[in-house]
């Protein structure tokens, strides 16, 4: 296929933390707020005047101060985080904010807070360290809205001045909207047998709208969208169509990686995809918006984390439900090395799918960087893709 | 600090060492003098005679068959040789009397397994009244419901196997990780979803409520139990939520709905109405223990601890954890050691030759399944003031029944979960993890600590670096000892051991009280 006019700058954005438009809005003079874990209410750091960034470790090499930290027992998302932080890679950021999400992560910013690691130069740069609900039910709704209100909302407000009304949530969630509308609608194309975009550029895209200012990014996803409208697909077809499952994944690379076996990423449920992330917040008149913004990041999410048995079933049957939408032939489920949460999710994930929906399904754990134990994952990507391939000759005779 | 020398003649046998040989008992018991030993002998006569009981009660033969961890239990007498080895005089007594009654407690959780399991007793009428918790639960929430029976379902299969017989999860692991569990989550949620995956559980009770603590794995782990409950048995389980950053005054409603939610869901599932009066009974009995505990601690703080060591550790956590206040037998208990505590410290007690170091055990810790804790103050002079898993609820909650009470009630039930034991360290920030052992080694006198380094808890060695540089930075020595739980194929007992005795040689300089058991050859041992 013809390159995306602007694939290549949003390749350069994924590849720097603090990337051409994070600096652009840092010299706008806006607040920049820096975050981790998919369970944080995103638009609440893209109101006037600040601007959210999901914080990420592109090429992490060796984690060699983290593992002094950490020591080498923990996932290495974790440790790439803090190496990078050591390495200077966030003094960007204007505060940190983290969710006691998963323990791992949590340890991450502590570790920062605790060695400086964050050096942005200004004495008022914090940390705030929130809780987040453990259930997908009214009383979690209510426990975020607190922790919302106490350590993002007004640390922000206190400490920079922004705007915490409800009108400017209300403005802040529509801009989510924006984009989440543009991913869902670029998304769309995957559904297609040939489809007009590959499943490594459009995760390099997801992945551009989690670590940059939203705003500074709806002129080129507009543009995007009307490109691959007429945008000639390829006609070497691939041997299967496959749903990406998993936690934090931040490495465009393992998409890039799975196609090179031939097969397409159709759909993306993890931690830096658009599922669940990107889909649009719905608000209504009669309820103030912070508690609707809640509502919609405690029902949606599809953490692990989340214990209630109803939503145990639930997740198998969101990615049932994805795969059946997108097609997919096969799921993958992935898990980074030493994640506790989706080492379990992973094979109940994986044994679910496959006894009690009837997918194939190839269950791995990776590295932070798939760069460092490529061969070993292509080896396995290759063999299922075979696998759904014999399948389907199978079922053909 | 100074060396507290022990000035009291040590009757019986001085060089432990020739105790131990590579079987799985010891060579001979130990010889503590004629009064100690008679006293011993007692106590293993009554240890017998508990575990007769258990032999004879309903559908005992049928799980002795049909469950692998039931032969476990036949090693008991060895376990309690392990918790007592060297004692003499009164801390060889409040050993015994906690030890005692925690043997005492789990041989009536399995009575009751056993009696309400469909495989066994197959009593319907007793399952129906029972409520099955996790084994790391404080069941707070079950204070107000007499009525009911509490059953601790993975203790006899998981935790208490696992203090009597070392490989007695290794089954488990390995079911889990065929599975598809990987190798490095916590061993110990990895053995209770194995028990499970084996369908080695025993299946009883009208419900079950499973919670979040201690960590990730251990909330996880309770999906694959919770889904064989409900969809295979028909037992439905409520996840009761405990917060984790529990400090914080913000998440006290959430935390306090939580424990509405459990008792509600109890209610309707059993059919049982809340009791008041039974739950500020409970209240004012946990008060006791805590008061005990803390007074323990006091006097630990002193030249002459009395009560510590891996039994100081069990004994809170069968008092908290699955008792919380619902045995009348327990203050009672309480009152007993305390005798002995006050008489041992009057006659300066000491539990080996000399004191030479005060320290703290840190970290989540296999102390049970080794006599590390005992070893070190009789090999090195190091005496374990206290460890984290004790270190638990500090306050006293609400004990009178009036109308504010009874809404503060929900707090402080939650106040107790959320303090749970290793949780309320493992979670909270590094406030709780980091910052609160260094006030506690101040508050102890403590000028050691001995750091349990378990591989697979994430939120310990993720502060590892922060121990290092804040230990350093105080002049305290700290010694990493690692360990993987309840797999000792990762660490054996005599690696774990070694790491201890190579930092007392390396960097202390220093040499063994008993060099005869330095290095033991109990790896093989039960």
């Amino acid at each position: 296929m013809r390159d995306l006019k602007h694939f290549l700058f949003f390749e350069e954005l994924v590849c720097s933390s603090n990337n051409d438009l994070v600096r652009k809005a840092k010299e706008q003079g806006r607040v920049c707020a820096a975050f981790v874990c998919e369970n944080t209410p995103e638009p609440l750091f893209n109101l006037k005047g600040c601007f959210g960034v999901r914080l990420t470790a592109p090429n992490t090499g060796s984690t060699d101060i983290a593992n002094y930290y950490m020591t080498s027992l923990l996932c290495e998302t974790s440790r790439a985080l803090l190496e990078r932080a050591i390495e200077g890679g966030y003094n960007f950021a204007d505060c940190i904010i983290a969710p006691d999400g998963c323990t791992m992560m949590n340890r991450c910013i502590e570790n920062m807070e605790l060695a400086r690691a964050v050096e942005s130069g200004s004495d008022a740069f914090f940390y705030e360290h929130m809780e987040i609900p453990m259930k997908t039910d009214e009383n979690g709704v209510a426990l975020l809205v607190r922790q919302c209100r106490n350590h993002i909302l007004t640390p922000l407000n206190r400490t920079y001045g922004i705007d915490i009304s409800d009108e400017a949530m209300r403005e802040a969630v529509r801009s989510h909207n924006e984009v989440c509308d543009l991913i869902r609608q670029i998304g769309e194309f995957r559904k297609a047998d040939k489809p007009a975009i590959t499943g490594y550029e459009f995760s390099v895209i997801v992945l551009a709208t989690y670590v940059c200012p939203k705003d500074l990014l709806v002129e080129p996803l507009r543009e995007t969208l009307e490109e691959l409208k007429t945008r000639e697909p390829d006609e070497k077809g691939y041997r299967a169509r496959l749903l990406v499952v998993g936690a934090e994944m931040d490495d465009p690379e393992f998409i890039r990686l799975i196609e090179e076996c031939g097969a397409y990423v159709c759909a993306d449920r993890y931690c830096f995809g658009s599922f669940p992330g990107r889909e649009p917040i719905e608000l209504t008149e009669g309820e103030d918006v912070l508690t609707q913004i809640c509502r919609h990041y405690t029902y949606q999410c599809q953490c692990p984390r989340q214990m209630n048995m109803d939503k145990v079933y639930a997740r198998k049957a969101y990615v049932d439900a994805l795969a059946k939408e997108y097609g997919a032939d096969g799921i993958l489920y992935n898990q980074i090395k030493f994640c506790d949460p989706w080492a379990y999710e992973r094979v109940t994930g994986a044994a679910t799918l496959r006894e009690e929906y009837g997918y194939p399904v190839l269950s791995v754990d990776r590295p932070y960087n798939i760069h460092s134990s490529a061969g070993q994952m292509r080896t396995r990507v290759q063999a299922f893709v075979e696998s759904i391939e014999v399948k389907k000759l199978r079922e053909a005779r | 600090m100074d060396t507290v020398k022990n000035t009291k003649n040590i009757p019986g046998d001085q060089q432990l060492g020739v105790l131990y040989n590579d079987g799985k008992v010891r060579r001979r018991r130990e010889w503590r003098g004629f009064k100690d030993t008679m006293y011993d002998f007692g106590q293993w006569l009554h240890l017998w005679k508990i575990m007769l009981g258990v032999s004879l009660s309903k559908g005992f033969f049928k799980g002795l068959f049909r469950y692998r961890w039931m032969i476990n239990y036949l090693a008991v007498p060895h376990m309690i040789d392990k918790f007592t080895i060297g004692q003499r005089d009164e801390t060889l007594r409040i050993t015994h009397t906690a030890i005692g009654y925690v043997v005492k407690d789990v041989a009536v959780t399995i009575k009751r397994c056993l009696r309400g399991d469909t495989r066994c007793g197959n009593d319907k009428a007793f399952s129906d009244k029972c409520v099955l918790v996790d084994e790391n639960a404080m069941v707070s929430y079950l204070m107000g419901f007499p009525g009911l029976t509490v059953v601790q379902r993975e203790v006899p299969p998981m935790f208490s196997a696992n203090l009597i017989n070392q490989n007695s999860a290794v089954h488990y692991i390995d079911v889990a990780q065929t599975y598809g569990i990987p190798g490095d989550v916590c061993p110990m949620p990895e053995t209770e979803a194995g028990i499970s995956i084996d369908d080695d559980f025993v299946v009883m009770g009208k419900c079950a409520v499973q919670v979040n603590t201690t960590c990730d794995g251990s909330m996880l782990g309770n999906s694959i139990i919770a889904k064989r409950l409900e969809k295979e048995y028909g037992i439905p389980a409520y996840q009761m939520a405990s917060p984790l950053r529990h400090r914080n005054e913000d998440v006290q409603d959430y935390a306090a709905e939580e424990i509405k939610g459990a008792i509600r869901f109890i209610e309707e599932q059993t059919g049982e109405k809340w009791d008041w009066k039974a739950y500020f009974e409970c209240a004012h009995r946990v008060n006791m223990t805590t008061r005990a505990r803390l007074e323990w601690l006091d006097i630990n703080s002193t030249p002459y601890p009395q009560f510590f060591g891996a039994v100081f550790s069990l004994y809170n956590d069968t008092n908290y954890l699955g008792n919380c206040g619902r045995s009348t037998e327990f203050p009672l208990i309480d009152q007993k050691i305390m005798q002995l505590v006050h008489k041992g410290y009057e006659r300066r007690t000491m539990m080996g030759q000399e004191y030479r170091h005060r320290c703290m055990v840190w970290g989540v810790q296999p102390q049970y399944v080794i006599d590390m804790l005992y070893w070190m103050v009789l090999c090195w002079g190091v005496v374990p003031l206290t460890d984290m898993l004790s270190m638990v609820i500090e306050r006293e909650i609400a004990e009178t029944d009036t109308p504010e009470n009874r809404e503060q009630a929900y707090y402080d039930m939650a106040y107790l979960s959320e303090n749970m034991i290793m949780r309320n360290h493992t979670h909270g920030g590094y406030e709780t993890m980091v910052n609160e052992l260094w006030e506690y080694c101040e508050r102890m006198n403590a000028d050691m600590v001995m750091m349990w380094e378990h591989m697979s808890c994430k939120s310990l060695v993720a502060m590892h670096g922060q121990f290092e540089e804040q230990a350093r930075e105080r002049g305290i020595h700290l010694v990493w000892v690692s360990h993987d739980l309840c797999d000792p194929r990762v660490y054996s007992r005599s690696a774990i051991r070694g790491q201890f005795s190579q930092y007392m040689r390396a960097v202390m300089q220093e040499e063994p009280l008993d060099p005869t058991i330095e290095e033991l050859p109990d790896d093989l041992a039960w």
